[in-house]
């Protein structure tokens, strides 16, 4: 059975370009567009990993983070955004990676690969 | 170096209860006009830390009312504060889960602050230390981590985080509330035990407190928090003896009826372990503004009568007698009346020829008269608690 991963991204096409990405490497998607919806999915679809963007409407990032590892605190969480900062926020070192957004999505695949790995593991 | 006491006032207390069932444990009234936090609160302004928050959780009304009225005391705009923080369910709609998870929900203070270290402390002990010299040593030690111990009697191991060091007083082992404790080197009826104070650099407190978030576990700072650092980073105890500002090395924890007890009575001795009338190390309170004390009647039979007590500000002994025992403000003591080896709250009445021995009586309750407390215990305990020791607490408001 193949990982699911949970995108969690407010801009439409990244999010498709990410889900699609993601989804050539073999794995099952769900999606979120802000930190909301992002525990709905946690609770009902039970993703394997999460890549979690920061600046969202309705519920941003670093809130949703903290908020999902009061319910679960087994599943892997990338930490994605186009902003170094929020390195500096003490929230942020509860994720397992911070990623930085780019077009080259080959640092982000290789932290999920790993760190399902590791959780595998585990 | 800057750094922001955060002062754990949560605790239910209840082996304090009756005490404990309107108000939380560092909200109980001690010393005849102080509360139990009073302590904590004078130590951080002696040792000139005035950044300071508690955080509360359970029956905290009365703790934020003390804090509020006594110790508004600083100055907002040079960045000084003591605040109160309760539980605000930020993170999720849960209560704080343990001692470390109360930080933990409280992360964005150490955001906003931006401190270089965390002084966190106890609310419920009572003590006096200046905890500028143990920040000295940790600084000097280059620490990650330093934690406040004191010796105590091996017998007592159960109720404490036992701490084993090395020579230079790394920590080197930490068995908490263990049966079989490693006891000092050299002392082999001496342990050394937490006394749960503890400076951090910050960023070894997130990372902890993180890592246990992200953990099965009870999120307590003696349990949790402490042993997996044992032996991984810069960790140091610190001499109470060093630090403390009363040379006799008094420090208790008023846990339980009994220890409260005896921490009260402790204050009547002729020169106290605990010495309150230090102007180097004054503890602050707050106090309603009360007439003085005055003893009243002098006959043969009905004498005003006051000896080795502790008294405050509106009581009136009224041609009764009072012995060793602790009058918090506006006690009554009417004629004919015996208080002994007795604590009396804030606004208690003795009614005339009653007896009260070794008793604890909690706020504004009006005993009858020629009531008798403390001389059949066995009728006392259908009315009040009794302790094993045979201690009788009359709770607050009671109507007798």
């Amino acid at each position: 059975m193949s990982n699911k991963i949970l995108i969690v991204e407010d801009e439409e096409s990244l999010r498709l370009y990410y889900e699609e990405e993601l989804k050539a490497e073999g794995y099952d998607i769900l999606t979120a567009t802000n930190g909301r919806e992002a525990i709905q999915q946690v609770e009902k679809g039970k993703p394997d990993l999460i890549v979690l963007d920061i600046v969202m409407p309705v519920m941003d990032g670093m809130e949703t983070l903290g908020r999902i590892l009061r319910k679960t605190r087994k599943i892997p969480i990338i930490l994605h955004t186009s902003y170094t900062d929020y390195r500096q926020d003490f929230m942020s070192w509860a994720a397992d990676a911070y990623v930085t957004k780019s077009a080259d999505l080959t640092e982000l695949k290789k932290k999920v690969r790993d760190l399902l790995e590791k959780n595998k593991a585990r | 170096m800057k750094v922001l006491a955060i002062i754990l006032a949560g605790g239910r207390g209840e082996r304090l209860y009756p005490l404990t069932r309107d108000r939380a444990k560092p909200a109980v009234p001690f010393g005849a006009i102080y509360r139990i936090i009073d302590f904590s609160l004078s130590n951080c302004l002696n040792s000139n830390i005035r950044q300071v928050y508690a955080l509360t959780q359970y029956k905290s009304t009365s703790l934020h009312r003390h804090i509020q009225l006594g110790w508004s005391i600083l100055c907002a705009p040079l960045g000084e504060f003591i605040e109160v923080i309760p539980a605000q369910q930020r993170v999720d709609e849960e209560w704080y889960q343990g001692t470390a998870d109360a930080i933990y929900q409280n992360m964005y203070i150490l955001q906003d602050e931006r401190p270089d270290l965390i002084l966190v402390l106890a609310g419920d002990h009572i003590y006096k230390m200046d905890y500028r010299k143990m920040i000295a040593h940790h600084v000097e030690k280059k620490a990650d981590l330093t934690i406040g111990a004191i010796r105590m009697d091996r017998r007592f191991s159960r109720e404490f985080g036992v701490i084993e060091i090395d020579p230079e007083w790394r920590i080197v082992g930490f068995q908490e509330k263990p049966d079989d404790p490693r006891t000092i080197p050299g002392d082999p009826e001496g342990i050394l035990a937490s006394m749960g104070i503890y400076v951090f650099n910050i960023e070894t407190l997130v990372r902890r407190l993180i890592d246990d978030a992200r953990s099965d576990s009870s999120h307590d700072f003696g349990k949790d928090i402490i042993p997996p650092m044992i032996g991984k980073g810069q960790i140091f105890a610190f001499d109470f003896r060093k630090g403390d500002q009363g040379e006799a090395g008094y420090w208790r924890d008023v846990g339980t009826i009994e220890a409260y007890y005896e921490a009260n009575m402790d204050l009547i001795a002729v020169t106290p372990q605990l010495n309150l009338y230090d102007p180097s190390w004054p503890i602050l309170t707050y106090q309603a503004p009360y007439p003085p004390a005055k003893t009243v009647h002098a006959e043969k039979e009905r004498m005003g009568t006051v000896v080795n007590s502790v008294i405050s500000n509106g009581c009136i002994i009224s041609g009764g007698t009072v012995r060793r025992s602790i009058l918090s403000p506006r006690a009554h003591v009417h004629s004919f009346a015996e208080v002994e080896d007795s604590i009396l709250f804030e606004g208690v009445d003795i009614g005339r020829s009653a007896k009260i021995r070794k008793a604890i009586i909690d706020k504004e309750v009006h005993i009858p008269q020629e009531t008798e407390i403390g001389y059949n215990l066995e009728e006392d305990a259908k009315r009040f608690t009794v302790t094993p020791s045979g201690i009788v607490v009359v709770p607050k408001w009671m109507k007798l």
